[in-house]
């Protein structure tokens, strides 16, 4: 590969699985498991974690006081709606560092808090002053930000700026853009404010990572994620995914122990009660299986022809699945593993009798089933005495 | 300024307008959706599929690889006869046996699909760029005599080098390739560089583009609307994405990006996404995650007692389309983020009253509950804490 030295850019990753991941509807973690998905983001060397939103009661407090008292490499924060008497909470769970929301929309300002854009200032102002009161570094995160009349947006910002925030973050709330319009949005905001700006997306149209790179390219330092994207609705920028896009697609390598992907992506499956689907970018177990005679050929052939990064990368294994859609390479080589070298005659055959054996089963067949055909075949041949034996 | 109006601006550098009457859907679902790995379909389901496609209003079906002979050759002679609103196309190397099956198919649309990156030339064709182009000659030149409209697929087009690219674009041209299908197939393209490809070949070549995207790193539908937005004129989508690996991008999140974000209605009836999605999942062994974009069963589902309660006051607080355009319902469900407000609205679905003070004193109950539960309530279970919560 040839040796490109690009200039060397950080991006920061703060993690919400325990606290948007959560807030999906119908998901309840547990303390253990809450605490595990904490040690294991701090493991892998996720730099931040939002750990939860101690406003919701004694029990989420709980949590939340255990977590802190782990000793944990990430910073962690807290999550809060704007309102000085939320503050109190936070400091009550022993965190240093919380994340003050507060909606900036027309919309959501009549709405959500029927209240007027002065009172969202006053209320931000407030919110601020408490916490810094307190002691606490605070990002300020404008909700429904990209539905934001842009020049309302600026003077949050301002207000941000102005008091020292540690970074603003930009929630598009319902998903309302595309990686242009991000582009756009991020650098118009850079070049009014030079701030350091975080960017939370949601999936809602199947952009939430391509929208995260694309802030990124225009200027965003931080990221929010969540592992296997989990988050209210659609959810959010799966966390696996964001990494390797940074490192494959930006060339930004973060140094995270990709490695353990797999696992995690594993464990808050369960925790969450949602399946991985086998389709999942990064960590689906479909992503490193091939059964068309094409793409399993090319493979065989070499992995680079259809594969970007190997499979252990993520801690996932590359299979060749035999199927309907399988070419005779495929059929060699899964025999050469069983240890029987075929010729290619005997490899056509049997192709052509796994595949319809795999229509009519309406599904690829197990290893068990291609020894049961070989055998099969093997009977037949010695009973006719056609055996070609070369 | 408004924040909204950024796209405008942004066209207007682009130099690109989308036409809605110029964007056309060529689904895959039964060559690309099928070819993944795992997934076989039964003739019957691709007749049907082949079907609610055609009745959705999408303009072309990729019925299949016709080379494959046997069941595969049925099922696309059999959605070839339909007699369908849409083109039929089928899938082939850029062989001349290939597009002759083709042919006994009744197809009316070919795709001649060849590897454009060196990567592929060199170590998976084991031939040279020469041999590709000539290839791509002689398969089109075939095609064309039997009246079929050609789609040539530079299949690893997104790893191929761009002089190589138009020189490939330049040579389907002029051998009467009706278009030309972009095909990234690993997945490794972002949004801006496909952009700047798409339109160098359409600047430079000037052929009308097909976009093919992957999902590899979430990008799928991204690089697709911005192949539109480069002036790409075709797109290929499987239903749910289904598709090699990551899969591709999915039909029914393209219609809606489209729609709601650029503004471009396609006119596809949108109200049978859900149940053209379960199908297909039911026929892939797949389920549809609920979480999954414009059809997942959990998009307006609401929990959390702020959301919930500023969505059932105005929809438009959270929601970009109602759930009923794409086959879906908005519901409440009651766990550990419920509160006063959603707890009201759900019990008063439920057919139960009760006040502001109840409320409270309830709503703790149940998030306990919840929290010993692991998830959220059933109806009945709330029910059962409210009735025995009045009782007490």
């Amino acid at each position: 590969m040839a040796a490109e030295v690009k200039e060397k850019r950080h991006i920061n990753i703060i993690d919400t699985t325990l606290r948007n991941g959560e807030q999906a509807a119908g998901v309840v973690f547990s303390k253990h498991e809450k605490i595990r998905i904490a040690k294991m983001l701090d493991e892998i060397g996720i730099p931040e974690i939002e750990i939860g939103t101690p406003t919701l009661g004694p029990l989420e407090r709980d949590i939340i006081k255990e977590i802190v008292k782990s000793n944990l490499k990430s910073r962690l924060f807290t999550y809060c709606e704007a309102s000085p008497e939320n503050i109190g909470s936070a400091v009550e769970c022993g965190v240093k560092n919380i994340i003050i929301n507060i909606s900036t929309s027309d919309l959501h300002i009549s709405e959500k808090y029927n209240k007027t854009k002065t009172w969202v200032l006053n209320q931000l102002r407030e919110t601020i002053s408490e916490a810094k009161n307190n002691g606490l570094n605070f990002i300020i995160s404008a909700e429904d930000a990209t539905r934001t009349d842009l020049e309302f947006l600026l003077k949050v910002l301002h207000i941000a700026q102005k008091n020292r925030a540690y970074r603003f973050r930009i929630c598009d709330t319902v998903s309302r853009l595309d990686p242009f319009r991000t582009f756009l949005l991020i650098s118009t905001i850079l070049n009014n404010i030079d701030f350091p700006i975080e960017v939370y997306n949601h999936n809602d149209f199947g952009m939430a990572t391509a929208n995260a790179m694309a802030s990124v390219r225009a200027g965003a330092v931080s990221l929010v994620t969540s592992i296997n994207g989990i988050g209210e609705g659609t959810g959010n920028a799966a966390l696996e995914e964001i990494v390797m896009a940074l490192k494959y697609l930006e060339e930004i390598d973060l140094g995270i122990n990709t490695s353990k992907f797999r696992e995690i992506s594993e464990y808050v499956a369960k925790a969450s009660a949602r399946a991985i689907p086998v389709w999942k970018a990064i960590v689906g177990t479909n992503v490193f299986a091939h059964e068309s005679g094409i793409h399993a050929d090319g493979v065989l052939k070499n992995p680079r022809n259809y594969e970007v990064f190997e499979p252990g990368e993520v801690g996932l294994t590359r299979q060749l699945v035999v199927g309907k859609h399988s070419g005779s390479h495929t059929i060699l080589h899964k025999f050469k593993e069983f240890g029987i070298d075929l010729t290619a005659n005997e490899a056509n055959d049997l192709l052509s009798l796994a595949r319809s054996m795999s229509v009519d089963l309406k599904r690829p067949l197990f290893e068990k089933e291609l020894m049961y055909i070989y055998k099969d075949y093997e009977e037949k041949k010695t009973a006719s005495g056609t055996g070609d034996e070369d | 300024m408004r924040g909204l109006d950024l796209f405008t601006e942004f066209s207007k550098k682009a130099g690109t307008k989308i036409e809605p009457k110029n964007i056309k859907i060529d689904d895959t679902t039964l060559r690309d959706g099928e070819q993944t790995a795992g997934v076989v379909f039964a003739n019957d389901e691709k007749i049907h599929i082949a079907k609610m496609l055609d009745k959705i209003g999408v303009h072309q079906i990729e019925a299949g690889i016709p080379t494959m002979g046997g069941d595969e050759k049925d099922a696309i002679k059999a959605i070839s006869a339909l007699g369908l609103n849409c083109s039929v196309l089928g899938w082939n190397r850029a062989v001349v046996s290939d597009i002759d099956d083709s042919i006994q198919c009744g197809v009316d649309a070919v795709a001649i699909s060849i590897s454009a990156s060196d990567i592929h030339i060199e170590h998976k064709l084991r031939k040279s760029r020469e041999w590709v182009l000539e290839s791509v000659r002689t398969a089109v030149d075939y095609a064309k005599k039997f009246n079929l409209y050609v789609s040539v697929n530079a299949e690893d087009a997104s790893r191929a080098d761009m002089e190589f690219m138009l020189q490939f674009a330049r040579t389907a041209k002029e051998v009467g390739a009706d278009r030309l299908r972009y095909c990234d197939t690993l997945g490794i393209l972002d949004p801006f560089e496909t952009f700047m490809r798409v339109k160098t070949i359409i600047d430079i070549v000037g052929l009308d583009i097909e976009m093919h995207t992957h999902n590899d790193f979430g990008m799928a539908i991204a690089n697709a609307i911005a192949g539109v937005k480069a002036g790409a004129t075709y797109i290929n989508t499987t239903i749910n994405g289904l598709g090699e690996r990551a899969g591709n991008a999915s039909f029914e999140e393209f219609v809606m990006a489209l729609k709601y974000l650029e503004k471009v209605d396609l006119g596809i009836d949108t109200r049978l996404f859900r149940e053209l999605s379960e199908y297909v999942a039911t026929a892939s062994g797949r389920f549809i995650p609920a979480w999954k974009p414009v059809v997942g069963a959990n998009l307006f589902v609401y929990e959390s007692e702020l959301r919930a309660s500023t969505v059932y006051q105005n929809p438009l607080t959270f929601e970009l389309f109602k759930p009923d355009d794409v086959g879906l319902e908005r519901k409440i469900i009651i766990g550990k983020s419920s509160g006063i407000k959603t707890l009201t609205i759900k019990l008063k679905e439920l057919g139960h009253q009760i006040d502001e003070k109840q409320a409270e004193e309830l709503s703790e109950i149940i998030r306990e509950k919840s929290l010993a539960l692991k998830r959220s309530l059933f109806d009945s279970e709330i029910v059962d804490a409210y009735k025995s919560y009045m009782c007490r």
